[in-house]
């Protein structure tokens, strides 16, 4: 066989085959159909208000973990700041929607300012936080302000060809100095109560929104990750320096991701807060954050759908568990975090596809085809043609 | 005012100390096995309980240390055996496991002892303090946690650069795999390192337990700290760590004072940001070879 493609390979065109999986797989398109379907429908077929309101609430968190595993799956940035966007975004929208609430609903002393800006003394809405009255100036700034962020943090860092452990150390500072910042601001930000009682969206017509802006998300995340753009990044995540070797300009690359997954996190943060209608403090926090990427590991980093799995199953695994297993649950969970690096180092889909391509590679069909192939090759040979060794006539 | 900001800059000493208290065992095990310990905040946690149990059963700080370095250093053992040994070679994936170690760490203690605070009195000689300028007293236990800072620096040059473990240390760090064709048994090394590195972090719970009321939650601000103490410093040279140190506390105290504590860490964090922009390998580890 090898003495045919070599020959081939000499004698014909050189025709470079890049053997592409699919952009989409039929698998994945309906398998992806059918969970939006699965989702979408729940209006319809289930009526209990709390599952709805979880579903919700899971998929901003699937966005939040897919925004980690661009960047830390495929990438291999480790950031343990990541909620810093998430929070960023949550908190513009959900001062938005209160600055609103409180218009048509004045406190108890008749203010018509937030509770918390009232209970620290302020009797007007302070003027930089005005703009914030309209809500899609608030959603811009959810969007842009995280990406601005990002962008900042990545010519500072990735320029100087700092990553790794320090990226992670100095995200993790910072989201905990945001942390205390908000609690310490808490005329401003809410404090250590975060923001509550305003009117968030629950309801069918929002869940299709955040599902339909999750499935785009999750698109872009494949389209991103499958081009050739994809391929440098999974090349950096493998080998930094060989990248660099190779002419690609590694920094700007990890920019560009850093802040295509900053802008998910807020957006993630922002649907968040409009459809939770709480946020505090520990939404921007690095437990948050460090958590965040335990989904994803779970799931699966460096695959699109792993994301989505892993905040499916352990966020729902939380809700369904840890009121039963209350401390135990804390245990389990610093449990996952040893298992999934010692053990299931690819995570639940990316084990899965570990074991379907093994065992593709040794499936009944392949080893028929390979089998034909060989039968064809040796017909080949036994052409007239095929008298002079092949490789040696190409000479 | 003025006088106010040199008191301020004394008082500032202590908070050195304290940093280079808690930053030490993470120091050497970053610096020599590469590993960032994010369980560090959680060792200094069960060190603190060390004390807490030593200090009920009747014994004081002096008597706390030796207790909380074997405690603690038992610890790093076992994680070191059941888990890191695995995974040097990975350290982001490292960093998460050992996250999951502290998970675990604080919520068996907390199982344990229960959620209530403990209290550690520090010892009788201690007690009270002397004054410095003005007014402002200086409490005679952080002279004393500089003195033990002083100390632990001076133990752990003793071992790094006076004993043969420290030979094999500083080989491995140059150069892991010519430092194994030599016949440095590489994993042992690791292996001694993180424990020494534990058993420090378990006598800085000791010593900040009398300072600190004792929770499970209580390690892991000293632990960012730390980190943030290295990153500034330089990771595995030991003056890097009395830099860094001495820049943050400094800073810290003398920035907190005049603005608030937020103001002063955002400031204190803006500073180390900036500066490894400058000096990406911190202030000391810049000009090592590697």
């Amino acid at each position: 066989m090898s003495g045919i493609a070599l020959a081939d390979a000499i004698t014909k065109k050189p025709v470079r085959r890049v053997r592409r999986t699919p952009m989409l797989p039929r698998w994945a398109l309906i398998g992806g159909a059918g969970v939006v379907a699965l989702i979408g429908s729940y209006p319809y077929y289930g009526s209990n208000g709390y599952m709805l309101s979880l579903l919700g609430k899971f998929l901003c968190y699937a966005v939040f973990a897919l925004s980690i595993d661009l960047i830390w799956g495929f990438t291999g940035i480790l950031s343990l700041g990541q909620a810093v966007y998430f929070g960023v975004g949550a908190y513009f929208v959900a001062v938005s929607l209160k600055l609103n609430y409180t218009l048509t609903h004045p406190t108890r002393y008749g203010g018509k300012i937030p509770d918390f800006m009232e209970w620290n003394g302020l009797t007007a809405v302070p003027s930089f936080m005005a703009p914030l009255m309209s809500l899609p100036f608030a959603i811009v700034c959810a969007l842009v302000v995280p990406t601005l962020l990002a962008l900042l943090f990545g010519v500072i860092t990735f320029k100087r060809h700092i990553y790794g452990v320090y990226c992670a150390v100095i995200t993790l500072a910072e989201s905990l100095i945001l942390q205390d910042f908000i609690i310490e601001y808490q005329a401003y930000t809410g404090g250590f109560n975060g923001i509550t009682d305003y009117s968030n969206y629950v309801g069918a017509a929002f869940l299709w929104f955040i599902l339909g802006v999750t499935a785009v998300f999750f698109l872009t995340g494949r389209v991103l990750t499958h081009s050739r753009l994809g391929t440098v990044l999974k090349s950096i995540g493998d080998n930094d320096v060989r990248a660099e070797f190779m002419g690609y300009n590694v920094a700007n690359y990890r920019i560009f991701v850093f802040c295509v997954s900053a802008f998910m996190a807020g957006a993630a943060g922002a649907m968040y807060a409009a459809w939770v209608g709480l946020v505090s403090f520990l939404d921007t926090g690095p437990v948050y954050s460090v958590e965040a990427v335990i989904w994803t590991a779970v799931g699966g980093r460096g695959t699109i759908i792993g994301p989505f799995v892993g905040a499916f199953l352990v966020k729902g695994a939380e809700f369904f568990l840890s009121g039963t297993l209350a401390e135990w649950w804390q245990i389990l969970v610093g449990g996952l975090f040893i298992f999934v690096v010692l053990v299931l180092r690819d995570g639940i889909v990316g084990t899965i596809a570990n074991w379907v391509r093994r065992r593709s590679a040794g499936s009944f069909r392949q080893i028929a085809q390979e089998a034909d192939r060989k039968a064809h090759d040796r017909q080949r040979d036994w052409q007239a043609e095929g008298a002079t060794r092949h490789g040696e006539e190409a000479r | 005012m003025t006088q106010s900001i040199i008191t301020q800059f004394l008082s500032g000493f202590s908070v050195v100390a304290i940093l280079i208290i808690a930053a030490l065992g993470l120091a050497i095990i970053f610096g020599v096995a590469g590993v960032i310990n994010m369980a560090h905040g959680e060792f200094i946690m069960v060190g603190a309980y060390t004390a807490a149990v030593v200090g009920k059963l009747g014994g004081n700080t002096l008597v706390a240390i030796p207790v909380a370095f074997v405690t603690v250093g038992l610890l790093g053992l076992l994680i070191e055996r059941g888990i890191v040994q695995w995974i040097y070679d990975r350290p982001l994936e490292t960093l998460l496991a050992t996250w999951g170690v502290g998970i675990i760490l604080q919520t068996v203690t907390k199982l344990i002892f229960g959620p209530e605070l403990y209290y550690v009195g520090s010892p009788k000689f201690l007690a009270g303090g002397f004054r410095v300028i003005g007014r402002l007293p200086f409490p005679w236990y952080r002279l004393f946690l500089v003195i033990v800072a002083i100390l632990l620096l001076a133990l752990v040059f003793h071992v790094i650069f006076k004993t043969n473990l420290g030979l094999e240390v500083r080989a491995v760090r140059r150069n892991r795999a010519i430092a194994g064709c030599l016949g440095i048994d590489t994993a042992r090394v690791d292996m001694a390192v993180f424990v020494f590195g534990s058993g420090l972090a378990g006598i800085a719970g000791a010593v900040l337990a009398p300072i600190k009321s004792v929770s499970t939650a209580m390690g892991f601000p000293y632990a960012v700290d730390s980190f943030m103490v290295l990153v500034l410093g330089g990771v595995g040279n030991l003056w890097g760590v009395a830099a860094g140190a001495g820049l943050i506390g400094e800073a810290e105290t003398v920035l907190s004072f005049i603005f608030n504590n937020v103001i002063g860490r955002l400031l204190v964090f803006l500073f180390i940001v900036v500066t490894i922009r400058l000096v990406p390998k911190g202030i000391f580890g810049y000009y090592e070879r590697r």
